[in-house]
């Protein structure tokens, strides 16, 4: 951890620099019509704005999460598991940030993904969290195979392109010479870029749990609390928007794409919060949070606005990881995630109340919490852009109308929680404050989610978010916007006060017209449903064509080769008599077969070296 | 044909019947003394191609100690000295691949010249010139290579080691 | 002075050398395969002998004779070593047949 922050402070120190320390491990030749410079793997790290700014965020979260498992695990078993797959997530995710070129980064990613499998799986043995394991190393699959195509497309454009020959020839190096390697050919508009383009957003999708790929994230609640809090909430997910803000600065969208992120992002936050506002689970309340402020922060990615949406991760993490973590406290006292069950809990429960409130402001959006500063910088800096692209409009509207929503379905799970006079569900155990272990990550990330957002005024912080070749966008100019936004965050609490606050518990009528709505929203708009009817149709029946081939004629391949072999080897086995005379007569053969072989080869041999 | 040729060609004979009589006849005490006399006749051998220094090498060394050595090494090994051999049988394979190897070899025959030559001989103070020469590294190589055969030999016989 | 056919030496040395090898291969006492072992050894001896007395192009051939000396000498160790193997076998199997001495095998 201190580490990272030191890199980040050096960072700071000299802003804009690229620090690339590589070394190539394959160089292939040039090959005419595949890569007619030649093509490189290089590993290497990569220290930028970018990657310095992560990795404050993974080494801090990383670090508190792990002493706050030390209270919150202390009870489970297979704990060096846990332990060992977190820190294998963390050593993959410390990789995915400082890859100086995109094949490392698709090793670290895969890596990060097979990590994440491993530990929403941690109950094994309870089979929602195996089969919601299995959803989400799927679902991101999908998205895993899009960003490899996307690699593919990339490397088809840029075999030729770029400084000394080529990108391929140089490893896919995201910076050179202190500068992006591709800057004398970014921004080139082309088919082929568009496309490799929208591979990439897939990939980005799927890891950040996008629409439409974001139906895992909320399952893979299953895990341990610190497992969603570290990696549902400040890490992993933010892999896919750091995938797309590395891939907007070093290698560039063309426009369309930059709108089909706009698109996918700006829809995200309406959807995902829309879903948030009626979940019983404190858990996928904050899961669908997440999924939403990710939405942010890919419309900002998308509107040309990378550092922006790292600003927004940067904070994001603090605020979502001492939110998981407030929510694990609850948990942890009380064996259940069920909002409905829970109340009063304030009066037992004061630093986990005060740090889910913390948290829930800085979500909210409400100043001076971290939440608003990054926030309104991305509505400001999509604002400015709307200018000149009319279509941004709907999505930015969709953001901005989502603010409302977060203010409201947080404040909503905080005041069903926390606020009232006694537990609804009596056979309860009584609430009791985690040990101090858990507390102190509560306590310390408390303080980072009410000043993450205070640091774009440090000078050395803002010539980080400014050192990526982007213009300085944290200009608070607009006052009007934010005072809307804080506005309509305000009228969320609001809200959210008038139904469930003090104890409230708020009842939708029967006969009332949104109860569609609800049910449409608890359902999640069925996209599970019909995700799961197209699985069992379409790709089962794919599959199982594909088992038929795989049975008879691979299996039948390799069984025949099976059989083939095991008859020879019995054969060869009973030459073995461990006679010393056979051994003898074996040797001897050999060397004759050698000399027969050599005579009849020989002169050619001879011949063709033109000696002797 | 000389006398030479005459008595080389009876040597060989010689040296080829009685390498085969001692692999073959069943009584092992018979093949020490067939193989003693292999020895003495290849030391004949030398002495025709005038490498005499070769020749009682080959007397003492070989129809010497190691005839000796293989008489010692049947002692210990048998209960009566005069025993028999059970009969083995004459596999094909071992037999072919013996052919082969006598046939390979020969066939190298047709490249060399096949006129008579002078043999060449050279002093015995010649040779010795030569193995003490260079600091002595042959017979150093030699002493070595025996001192750690020697050394195996009596780690392989030691008592208790089972 | 001697003069002789180089054809001749080669063909017995030829003919040794497949005697040792059948031996090698055949026998089944160790004793016999130790001896089979020299008949073979002796034949490559015979070869450098040779060649020292029918040099090519009028070169020394004095290496060759060198060389059998040394060679000698490692015949003489490698029949130290074979019956220490021999007593070993005796000890440890109460036989010195080989095909009995399957200990190679896994």
């Amino acid at each position: 951890m201190g580490l990272g922050v030191a890199i980040a402070f050096g960072e700071m120190l000299s802003p804009g620099t690229y620090t690339n320390v590589q070394i190539t491990w394959l160089h292939l030749p040039p090959a005419p019509g595949v890569f007619p410079n030649g093509f490189s793997l290089v590993m290497g790290t990569l220290v930028d704005p970018l990657s310095s700014l992560m990795l404050v965020v993974v080494t801090v979260v990383g670090f508190l999460v792990m002493l706050y498992s030390i209270g919150y695990m202390h009870t489970e078993h297979g704990l060096p598991r846990y332990y060992a797959e977190l820190s294998l997530f963390l050593a993959a995710m410390t990789g995915l940030v400082l890859a100086n070129n995109l094949l490392e980064f698709f090793l670290f990613w895969e890596l990060v993904g097979v990590c994440s499998y491993f530990l929403i799986g941690f109950y094994y043995e309870k089979p929602s969290a195996a089969s919601a394991a299995k959803e989400a190393f799927l679902v991101t699959r999908v998205g895993d195979i899009m960003f490899l195509l996307g690699i593919f497309l990339f490397f088809y454009a840029y075999a030729t392109a770029g400084p000394n020959g080529g990108w391929a020839a140089n490893g896919f190096v995201f910076a050179h010479n202190g500068s992006p390697f591709l800057a004398g050919v970014m921004g080139r508009n082309t088919p082929l870029l568009t496309v490799a383009g929208l591979m990439i957003l897939g990939g980005a999708a799927g890891k950040s749990a996008q629409f439409p790929l974001h139906v895992w994230l909320p399952d893979a609640m299953e895990g341990p609390t610190t497992v969603s809090a570290l990696i549902h909430a400040a890490t992993m997910v933010a892999a896919g928007v750091y995938l797309l803000a590395v891939t907007s600065v070093f290698i560039g969208f063309t426009p369309t794409d930059q709108l089909a992120i706009v698109a996918v992002g700006g829809f995200t936050t309406l959807f995902a919060a829309s879903m948030a506002v009626v979940h019983p689970d404190i858990k996928r309340v904050i899961a669908y949070s997440t999924i939403s402020q990710l939405g942010y922060m890919v419309l900002a990615v998308g509107a040309g606005f990378a550092m922006v949406g790292l600003y927004h991760l940067f904070t994001h993490a603090f605020f979502k990881a001492l939110l998981f973590l407030a929510a694990g406290s609850v948990i942890h006292a009380l064996g259940t995630q069920d909002l409905f069950k829970m109340g009063g809990l304030k009066k037992h429960m004061r630093v986990t109340a005060a740090a889910f409130a913390i948290g829930g402001l800085a979500l909210a959006g409400i100043p001076p919490f971290a939440g608003f500063w990054s926030k309104d910088d991305i509505l400001g800096s999509v604002y400015s852009t709307l200018g000149s692209h009319p279509l941004y409009w709907p999505f930015f509207l969709m953001a901005f109308a989502a603010v409302f929503l977060t203010a409201y379905y947080i404040f909503r799970a905080w005041f069903l929680a926390f606020s009232g006079d006694h537990i609804r569900d009596p056979t309860l155990p009584p609430p009791h404050e985690g040990p101090w272990v858990m507390q102190v990550p509560l306590v310390i990330l408390s303080g980072f989610a009410i000043v993450a957002g205070l640091f774009v005024f440090a000078p050395g912080f803002a010539s980080l978010l400014s050192g990526a070749g982007i213009p300085p966008t944290y200009t608070p100019t607009d006052l009007g916007l934010s005072a809307i936004s804080v506005g309509l965050g305000a009228g969320g609490i609001g809200l959210a006060w008038s139904l469930w606050g003090n104890g409230r518990v708020y009842v939708l009528p029967d006969d009332s017209a949104l109860q569609p709505l609800r049910r449409l929203l608890l359902n999640r708009y069925y996209f599970k449903v019909a995700y799961d009817a197209f699985g069992l149709r379409v790709v089962y029946t794919v599959a199982r064509g594909a088992d038929f081939f795989d049975r008879f004629v691979i299996d039948g391949t390799v069984h025949g080769f099976e059989r083939m072999f095991g008859a020879a080897s019995d054969r060869l086995r009973r030459m073995q008599s461990g006679v010393v005379s056979d051994y003898a007569a074996y040797v001897i053969a050999g060397l004759l077969a050698i000399f027969v072989l050599l005579l009849i080869v020989g002169p050619y041999v001879v011949a063709r070296l033109g000696g002797a | 044909m000389s006398l030479e040729e005459l008595a080389f060609l009876a040597l060989a004979v010689v040296a080829v019947a009685t390498a085969l009589l001692a692999l073959l006849v069943r009584e092992l005490v018979h093949t020490i003394l067939w193989i003693a006399i292999f020895f003495v006749d290849l030391a004949a051998i030398y002495f025709l191609l005038e490498a005499p220094f070769l020749g009682v090498l080959q007397l003492g060394v070989y129809a010497g100690a190691v005839t000796v050595l293989l008489l010692f090494g049947i002692m210990v090994t048998r209960k009566r000295i005069f025993s028999r051999e059970a009969a083995t049988g004459i596999g094909p394979i071992p037999l072919a691949l013996a052919l082969v190897t006598f046939i390979f070899l020969v066939s190298a025959v047709g490249e060399l010249p096949q006129s008579e030559v002078p043999v060449r001989s050279y002093a015995p103070s010649a040779l010795s010139v030569l193995l003490f020469g260079t600091d002595g590294a042959w017979l150093l190589l030699l002493g070595l290579v025996m001192l750690a055969g020697v050394s195996g030999a009596i780690y392989l016989v030691r008592e208790g080691r089972d | 002075m001697t003069t002789l056919a180089l054809t001749g030496f080669l063909g017995l040395s030829a003919a040794l050398l497949g005697v040792g090898v059948f031996g090698i291969l055949t026998r089944r006492n160790f004793i016999l395969l130790l001896i089979a072992v020299e008949v073979a050894m002796n034949a490559a001896i015979l070869n450098f002998v040779y060649f020292a007395a029918f040099p090519p192009n009028g070169g020394s051939g004095l290496s060759g004779q060198a060389i059998a000396v040394v060679l000698i000498g490692f015949a003489a160790t490698e029949v130290a070593v074979g019956l220490a193997i021999v007593l070993a076998l005796n000890r440890l199997k109460g036989t010195i047949n080989v095909a009995q001495a399957t200990d190679l095998k896994l």
